[in-house]
């Protein structure tokens, strides 16, 4: 029942559009990201939604009202901070049932709330303590616990994981991650972390500049992104993006990168490209061959350092000039790893992207709608 | 040989941290000249003192003077208006600032909220005697703006500041109509230190701005109001003694004579400075027990306090 819906959303501060007229359909009970670089404007659509901003154009409807002019308070929607907006005051019992007292709720059963709430996130013994007095990450279960307990249709989150460090974020968002499954509320969450995005989301939204760029699932934004930017943003490290000329080649088109390396182009992509067209190969760090296993094209490199990640190492090379990152398993050994002096490219997982519009060529979604 | 390397240690300390003293000079001296210097001379509360001997030949009188004082009714009555104009300037005087900067700050920021804000703060710069001026100037029983208000509406002229009932509310209201605005920039100021996340999130929560004001803003600014209210009472004798003098005359002695113009009287205009420095040290003695006691069960109850 819980659906959120932005037609044509805009955000406007004096004359300056941030927010260019976005639509996004947000179904119940529904995990959606909202990623994107700082400043994209993924804060303001959120706060737009929560009603803390006002909206300056388009409409927006949360289950099947539309609440433009309804106040935050009847949207029945509770946020969860950056900075958790603890009350230093109150102790953590007081600050989750804050919302339930304001609404006057009955006093039985906001102490029944809140120790189901506290018991849901683990913080029982902690109920008597002031936020000064806790840890970082259990201030941010307290945040979540002042959301949950009001049982709202939707929850917006507003990078909730990036006050705490590496580890307590893992584990916060498997916990963010248990919670969505079990009380199965319409979600928005804003990061700029795109790993965060990728475990978190049932869709990703893809934000650049005040517009939406792609949205999709995490494995359809990996796969099949529609553009130069959904592809360096998701994915990491990002996407190596190669300069290239389209040319007719032995069997169909090919995308030449060097008088001696040319990638073989899909029939679908073929058709969308002309000849002399100047484009953009995308090769995912991972999809690179050091073996070739038959027939892929090899493209020389020099190798410039290796980064052992452990079961992982990162190659930072150089190709014709210009940087490129490989992913390759390790298998314990990387001494090899400096004498690379070429690699061999999966064509099947090649992206090409027009050069000028960074569009890709061939986009799976549009050919089938 | 421990000691040595203590002596060492701070030579090395000095030599590091020189500019810090060498700041921190000026403070200090100001402190040691004007007033630990000053405190040798206290000894005339408990000598019979004299300008020709001096304070060192002067003969020990113990605590006679002390007895003068409080077998004297007029310093009995000085104590009393003392504690009674404190009293009421603290019950009034201390929630007006912070009233005032709650109300300035649910006006929106802008030309009115700054216009009205310089009104408040304009009578801080204006001098005391220029205030003392304005206020006998307004209640004059012929000319003054009050009275003529009150003869318009049929009543009989008031003069007011020779009547002993209406010297207390006049000289408490003048007072805060000095200083409340000036003083309101301090929890203004902690008002702004509070995180608007916090707000956010109580408008989320469906929070209106009158529970907004009540559950958020005023116990984030309550570390400052109690800071506030120590120093208040640590200052609570001094009851702005210049703007008493300004403004009292013999007929309104018997409600705004406080001890603070008592020794005023008693030391500049009846020669009489052992007495007036016994009053004096008793005056201080109270103020210090007032500022122990505010700080200690401050720090007790709210763990806020000033050391
Ligand atoms: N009050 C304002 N007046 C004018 N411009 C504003 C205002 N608030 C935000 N902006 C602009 O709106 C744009 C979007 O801001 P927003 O806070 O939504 O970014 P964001 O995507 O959340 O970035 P971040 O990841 O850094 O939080 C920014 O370019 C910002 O400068
Ligand atoms: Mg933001």
């Amino acid at each position: 029942m819980s659906q959120v819906v932005l037609e044509k959303i805009v955000k406007r501060y004096a004359e300056v559009d941030v927010v260019h007229g976005i639509d996004l359909t947000v179904d119940s009970k529904e995990f959606v990201v909202l990623v994107g670089p700082s400043g994209c404007g993924k804060s303001t659509t959120l706060r737009m939604i929560a009603g803390l901003e006002e909206i300056s154009d388009g409409t927006l409807s949360i289950g099947d009202r539309v609440v433009n002019d309804v106040a935050p308070k009847d949207r029945d929607v509770a946020m969860v901070f950056q900075n958790y907006a603890l009350y230093p005051h109150l102790n953590v019992a007081e600050n989750i049932a804050f919302g339930l007292r304001i609404r006057k709720v009955d006093k039985a059963e906001i102490t029944r709330s809140v120790n189901e709430v506290a018991e849901i996130l683990g913080l029982t013994n902690y109920l008597e303590r002031k936020p000064a007095d806790l840890s970082g990450g259990q201030r941010q279960r307290v945040a979540m616990g002042r959301a949950i307990v009001r049982h709202p249709e939707v929850f917006l989150f507003d990078e909730p994981l990036s006050n705490l460090d590496a580890q307590l974020r893992t584990q916060m968002r498997a916990e963010i991650k248990r919670l969505h499954s079990r009380l199965g509320v319409t979600s928005i969450y804003v990061t700029h972390d795109q790993v965060e995005a990728m475990t978190l989301a049932d869709r990703i939204v893809v934000m650049s500049a005040g517009r939406i760029e792609q949205i999709g699932t995490p494995m359809e934004l990996f796969m099949n992104p529609v553009n130069r930017f959904v592809a360096g943003f998701i994915g990491s490290p990002p996407m190596n993006q190669v300069k290239a000329t389209i040319a007719d080649g032995a069997d169909g088109s090919v995308a030449r990168i060097s008088d001696t390396v040319s990638i073989p182009l899909s029939r679908a992509e073929g058709l969308a490209a002309a000849n002399g067209q100047s484009v953009i190969v995308g090769i995912r760090p991972e999809d690179v061959l050091l073996e070739a296993s038959g027939g892929e094209p090899s493209v020389p490199l020099d190798v410039n350092l290796i980064e052992p990640l452990g079961s992982e190492a990162l190659i930072h090379a150089s190709v014709g000039g210009e940087p490129f990152v490989i992913k390759t398993p390790t298998h314990g050994d990387i001494s090899h790893l400096n004498d690379i002096k070429q690699f061999h490219v999966d064509v099947s997982r090649v992206k090409i992207f027009d050069e000028k519009s960074g569009s890709a060529l061939y986009q799976a979604d549009k050919a089938v709608g | 040989m421990k000691n040595s390397s203590r002596t060492s240690s701070l030579i090395q300390h000095f030599k590091r941290e020189w500019q810090i003293y060498l700041l921190l000079a000026p403070l200090v001296i100001w402190f040691l000249l004007f007033l630990y210097k000053p405190m040798y001379g206290l000894q005339i509360a408990f000598k019979d003192f004299s300008l020709f001997k001096g304070v060192d030949a002067s003969p020990w009188v113990g605590l006679e003077h002390f007895r003068t004082l409080f077998d004297s009714d007029m310093f009995i009555r000085a104590i009393k208006n003392t504690f009674i104009i404190s009293f009421l300037n603290l019950l009034i005087g201390f929630p007006t600032p912070i009233i005032l900067a709650l109300m300035f700050n649910e006006i929106a920021q802008g030309k009115f909220r700054k216009s009205l804000q310089t009104i408040v703060y304009l009578p801080h710069f204006i001098s005391l005697v220029i205030i003392a001026g304005i206020v006998i100037n307004i209640f004059s029983p012929s000319t003054g703006v009050v009275n003529l208000l009150l003869q318009k509406l049929g009543f009989e002229p008031i003069y007011f500041l020779t009547q002993p009932e209406w010297f207390r509310p006049i000289f408490i209201g003048s007072g805060i109509w000095q200083e409340a605005g000036f003083q309101s920039i301090v929890y203004l100021a902690a008002i702004a230190g509070v995180s608007p996340s916090l707000y956010e999130s109580a408008v989320v929560d469906g929070a209106s701005r009158w529970q907004m004001m009540w559950k958020i803003t005023l116990p984030c600014i309550l570390p400052t109001i109690i800071i506030m209210l120590i120093i208040r009472i640590g200052n609570l004798l001094e009851v702005g003694f210049e703007l008493i003098i300004l403004l009292y005359q013999p007929s309104t002695f018997q409600t705004a004579d406080v001890i603070n113009t008592f020794i005023y009287r008693q030391g500049l205009v009846g020669n009489q400075y052992d007495v007036a420095a016994a009053a004096g040290l008793f005056n201080a003695v109270v103020a210090f027990v007032l500022v122990m006691a505010a700080n200690t069960i401050s720090r007790r109850l709210t763990r806020t306090s000033l050391w």
